[in-house]
């Protein structure tokens, strides 16, 4: 069936190729993260490996949580949170998967996110707060690169910084039973990091979920999320 | 930051480009003639795809692709120009609007603050509209302030509804052409820019369907508000297909040149 799907969608685009590959697995639905990723952590649960003058914004941001001024925090402010911590908000995001382009459609905030397919990373771009994403299948592992990114937002939701040079890398995988997903993150940003780094963070599919309507506009700032 | 310039830039080239087909349109309220009630130009809006362009998809089921508006109005009535079908008292507010704005103190709407600009207002953008199409649904995602419209195609309204800025919209096909039933909007939004009222009784039913070849979506829009409007009325839009545009990152919400400050807003 799934197959099918895909190989309509294919046909209806004016693509269909003789040639062509087993299908992709689908990703489409809504997924909620499984667990709380607050502060994000190198795959052996060890802190991001930060230069030191990116520890000092960091330890900065963390001061300012501590006595809750949240000010560093463009998310307070209804600003879209940069990548990946937009993957990594409690709130749930819709994947619809075409042949040319993967749609993330975030409840927070109703913010959109495209992955276009079969390109290459632009060389200069204009800086987003989502950046720029072009995605690959890698077997069964749809791969998302991100570059282009605006330099104010923040990492995690505990206020890990980056930098315009940082460039993304996701790898998400199905399970067995199509209801879990896995991201695996890679963080290069030569100038925030000693080195390059991995992290992780699994999703759970709810089928039949709709979202509300969420305008952070019109939500009192002390209900927004925040770090 | 950059996306509001490039975006402000557009909209100016626009307003050059401001359009007169046919009939020229009122130039004020009811043809008042009162200057205090001068309309807001309508924009000419996007031409058809550059030569080179993918060609429109002449499937009359398919809607996915970029569409962008041809001939955005700020006062969405029957005609360009003319108003909707007030009621005496949302008339008399509607004038009142229009005085604030040509004062250059315009009232400020939801959208002014970063909120959704409601219906049927949402679809009179002079942004593209990107629509993505799944089995049970129609996703539209709007360049304008990131809004996102979700037609279901597989359920009625729910019996219980809280009002939203841009409602509950269910859909089904009628041979080509996709209807879209609309309830259960707040009325913290206009019908349109200059400031028609709805009520939370709107009611929208919007017909799409794809003409010349693909090239053009064609959207019947009928109005209905028994608390605002004397009688439901209907007008028609064209969106053009634009393979070769792709919808940029909008952050309202930053540097918002729009920003309302004691209720009204400066700057258009």
């Amino acid at each position: 069936m799934r197959a099918l799907r895909v190989l309509l969608a294919t046909a209806a685009c004016g693509l269909i190729s003789l040639n062509a590959q087993a299908a992709p697995p689908d990703l489409s639905g809504v997924w909620f993260i499984s667990t709380h990723v607050g502060a994000l952590k190198t795959l052996d649960g060890h802190a991001p490996p930060l230069t030191p003058e990116a520890r000092k914004i960091y330890e900065a941001h963390r001061a300012l949580a501590a006595r809750g001024d949240y000010s560093y925090d463009g998310v307070t402010e209804c600003l879209p949170p940069g990548l990946p911590r937009l993957m990594l908000m409690q709130e749930p995001f819709e994947i619809l998967q075409k042949p040319k382009v993967i749609y993330f459609v975030h409840q927070l905030n109703r913010l959109p996110r495209r992955a276009y397919l079969d390109e290459a990373l632009p060389t200069d771009v204009d800086p987003h707060y989502l950046g720029y994403s072009v995605a690959k299948w890698d077997g069964d592992t749809l791969v998302i690169d991100t570059n282009g990114f605006e330099d104010g937002t923040l990492l995690d939701n505990a206020g890990l910084p980056h930098s315009d040079a940082l460039h993304l890398t996701e790898r998400y995988q199905l399970s067995q039973d199509g209801k879990h997903m896995h991201l695996g993150l890679t963080i290069d940003d030569p100038k925030t990091f000693t080195q390059t780094w991995s992290a992780q963070a699994d999703y759970v599919k709810r089928a039949g979920y709709e979202f509300p309507e969420d305008v952070c506009a019109a939500t009192p700032p002390a209900k927004r999320p925040r770090s | 930051m950059r996306n509001v310039i490039k975006a402000s830039m557009m909209l100016s080239g626009l307003l050059v480009a401001a359009a007169s087909i046919g009939a020229p349109p009122p130039k004020t309220l009811n043809d008042s003639g009162d200057p205090t009630l001068a309309l807001t130009p309508g924009l000419r809006g996007a031409d058809k795809a550059p030569p080179g362009a993918a060609p429109g998809n002449p499937d009359p089921h398919d809607f996915n692709g970029v569409w962008w508006m041809s001939g955005y109005q700020y006062l969405i009535g029957p005609e360009p120009g003319v108003a909707p079908p007030l009621k005496p008292e949302y008339m008399a507010i509607l004038e009142r609007r229009i005085r604030a704005k040509n004062r250059g103190v315009p009232e400020a709407d939801a959208s002014t603050q970063c909120m959704p600009h409601g219906m049927p207002r949402i679809m009179e953008s002079p942004y593209p509209i990107e629509i993505v199409q799944t089995a049970e649904r129609v996703t539209f995602l709007h360049e304008v302030a990131h809004n996102l419209r979700r037609i279901w195609l597989n359920r009625d309204h729910p019996k219980k509804l809280t009002p939203t800025f841009l409602g509950d919209s269910v859909g089904h096909w009628e041979g080509d052409t996709m209807v879209v039933d609309t309830i259960g909007v707040n009325d913290r939004t206009f019908i349109d820019d200059e400031g028609s009222s709805h009520s939370t009784q709107e009611h929208v039913i919007e017909r799409y369907r794809k003409i010349d070849n693909g090239s053009t979506l064609e959207l019947m829009v009928t109005v209905e508000d028994p608390v605002t409007l004397e009688h439901p009325y209907t007008y028609r839009r064209v969106f053009r297909w634009r393979p070769d545009v792709r919808p940029q990152e909008y952050v309202c919400e930053e540097n918002n040149r729009n920003a309302p400050v004691n209720g009204v807003t400066v700057a258009k």
